[in-house]
């Protein structure tokens, strides 16, 4: 695959849904890195700056998935990542993150929000519409 | 009329008089006693107390008749007290009359016109004993009737449940207790008080006024207000005449914070178990699809992925079964059967079924078997018991890497079994082991990643041990291993 084929990054520490996953987006031609901690993702993301990262919000930490967006949005050379936060949160420990407006997407530092478990259609029609809008937003 | 009991006493400083009327009175079988003056009277009357009629002279030495009967009447009311004088005024006779006395009679009388008096005397006695006796049972009776009435206040007031009784003009007639702290507003104004100057609260004002004004006759509201706050259950009915009139509504307000706490833990769960089964399953599906459009291309991977999707949809039943079993250890209905167990013989068939799969994680499994004087006995259920160890053994294995060892251990004092599970596997952070036996909690890093479990095996463990009184401990530092240690009480030696 050329280099010009966008790199979308998965963290996740459920392995079967990085592999799951993995399969959906390579099927809609993308090139695809799986993680299972955020830090191997960042280091990652020095060597090669991906188009997108999908994370996981509860990880190690309840919150690592935030900590991991914050990371990404407050660096300068990465803060143009998109990034898109999935989770079980709500169902697990009964805590209602689902935003309901763009300002309470900002205020997660992400660019969409995916409730767990995320079947790979779901996936495929997220990426595939927030990396259109990308585009279109680089066009103008 | 005349009767053997019937004392009667005649007070007069005149011998003659005495003895002429207890003559006349004795004669008609009236007992009679005589005094002289109002001393002795006074005397005969405290030793005897049992006089129905006296018939006292005004004028005498020592103590006159009006002082007499002032006395006397103090301490009897029912006594028939008749004045007799040769000095007859219509002054003294009402000064006599206002001391007490019942009548007059001027001397000389006849023996006849005496008789009269006596029998008019002991007419008036019995019918006013009579009277004082009813008054005395109507006296006792309101003070039932008022004792009744502030027996059921004082139950109202001491329900823990908030009651309320609106009359038919929409006044607040009754409030307990309870009701005053849940409403406060109740309390600044003074009772009967309007309903919209006594609850600040519309919602339950509505359903007290409509229940009041109910057109489809009067209905019954079971409904769920907050109130300052908190949730409350109101239950409201019509009080009812027997005519069918409705005189007022009564209200039960119920505190129900406890209880929704509880619903919402319980919703809580029921989305935990939800998520749990959709994430098993989405993996399951998620594995099929891709090997649908990989089978061909590259058979090795679907192998692979296959026995993902197995694993998944087999911890996927498993949890379902653990689930059925917490439900039935915490509703009781799992019976357990005890009988005596050898500890080292049940420790060494569990780990013997546990080793193939240690084994195939290229881990050593050992067990260190004890008290070798006298064997260790336990009262307890053979099942639960190999669940326990088989989970705690399942547990260790999953959570140290290939390499490892996990040993088990038999030991006892003089009360407890201790079966102990040691792992040198990645160890729980501290915040991790006090969550560690809580339901659906696993351990979240990179190194468990790839570890299935349904997080449920550990709760069964607690659940089990505590059901045979025993307790469960976790001792654990992190990248060193963790140690679970169960104590079981020892069954009672036979001698």
């Amino acid at each position: 695959m050329s280099p010009e084929t966008p790199l979308i990054i998965l963290v996740d520490d459920d392995p079967d849904f990085l592999e799951i996953g993995a399969h959906a987006l390579k099927a809609d031609g993308y090139r695809v890195a799986c993680f299972v901690t955020p830090s191997e993702a960042l280091e990652q993301m020095q060597r090669e700056k991906p188009r997108m990262v999908i994370t996981d919000l509860m990880m190690k930490d309840l919150d690592a998935g935030f900590s991991f967006s914050r990371a990404i949005k407050d660096d300068p050379h990465l803060k143009d990542i998109l990034v898109v936060i999935v989770t079980a949160i709500g169902s697990q420990r009964g805590f209602d993150f689902r935003p309901r407006t763009q300002a309470d997407l900002e205020a997660m530092r992400a660019d969409a929000y995916l409730e767990k478990p995320v079947m790979p259609d779901v996936l495929q029609a997220k990426v595939r519409e927030l990396l259109g809008k990308r585009q279109g937003e680089q066009k103008r | 009329m005349s009767d053997d009991s019937v004392h009667i006493m005649v007070v007069d400083d005149e011998p003659g008089m005495r003895e002429g009327c207890r003559r006349i009175l004795v004669a008609e079988g009236y007992n009679v006693a005589t005094a002289e003056d109002g001393v002795v009277a006074m005397e005969l009357f405290e030793k005897h107390r049992d006089f129905a009629t006296m018939l006292v002279d005004l004028k005498m030495p020592r103590m006159g008749g009006i002082e007499l009967i002032e006395r006397i009447r103090k301490q009897d009311q029912d006594v028939a007290l008749f004045v007799i004088t040769a000095y007859a005024t219509i002054e003294t006779a009402i000064e006599a009359t206002k001391r007490g006395a019942n009548g007059y009679l001027a001397k000389p009388f006849t023996p006849d016109e005496l008789l009269l008096h006596v029998r008019n005397g002991l007419e008036w006695r019995a019918l006013s004993a009579e009277t004082r006796r009813l008054r005395e049972e109507r006296e006792k009776r309101l003070l039932e009737v008022a004792f009744e009435r502030s027996k059921i206040n004082t139950i109202v007031n001491c329900m823990t449940d908030g009651v309320i009784v609106v009359n038919r003009d929409g006044q607040i007639v009754l409030r307990n207790a309870a009701a005053a702290r849940i409403l406060p507003s109740s309390t600044e104004v003074s009772l009967p008080a309007p309903l919209g100057a006594a609850v600040a609260c519309a919602e339950l004002r509505d359903i007290l006024t409509k229940i009041l004004r109910g057109p489809s006759g009067p209905l019954v509201a079971s409904r769920e207000v907050e109130l300052e706050k908190c949730p409350y259950m109101v239950n409201a009915s019509p009080v009812v005449e027997p005519g069918g009139e409705i005189l007022g509504v009564v209200a039960v307000l119920r505190d129900i914070a406890a209880l929704k706490k509880l619903e919402t833990a319980k919703s809580l769960f029921v989305s935990m178990v939800a998520h749990e089964v959709k994430s098993h399953l989405a993996a399951v599906e998620g594995y099929l699809n891709v090997i649908r459009s990989d089978l061909e291309k590259e058979p090795q991977r679907s192998r692979e992925m296959m026995d993902r999707a197995i694993l998944r949809a087999s911890t996927l039943r498993q949890m379902v079964s653990e689930l059925l079993e917490l439900r039935a250890i915490e509703t009781g209905n799992f019976m357990l059967t005890r009988s005596p167990l050898d500890v080292n013989e049940i420790v060494a068939e569990t780990a013997e079924t546990c080793k193939a799969k240690a084994k195939e994680k290229s881990i050593e499994l050992s067990v260190r078997l004890g008290g070798r004087e006298k064997p260790i006995k336990v009262l307890a259920d053979r099942t639960a018991v190999r669940t326990v160890l088989s989970n705690l053994i399942d547990n260790a294995t999953k959570y140290t890497p290939a390499g490892g060892h996990v040993t088990v251990r038999v030991e006892s004092d003089h009360v407890y079994a201790r079966l102990s599970v040691k792992d040198d596997g990645i160890g729980l952070a501290p915040e991790d082991a006090a969550k560690v036996f809580d339901e659906f909690f696993r351990v979240r890093n990179e190194q468990t990643a790839h570890v299935v479990g349904t997080g449920l095996g550990l709760s069964i463990v607690k659940q089990l041990v505590e059901m045979h009184h025993g307790k469960v401990s976790v001792v654990s530092a992190l990248g060193k291993g963790s140690e679970f240690t169960v104590s079981l009480p020892l069954a009672e030696q036979s001698p």
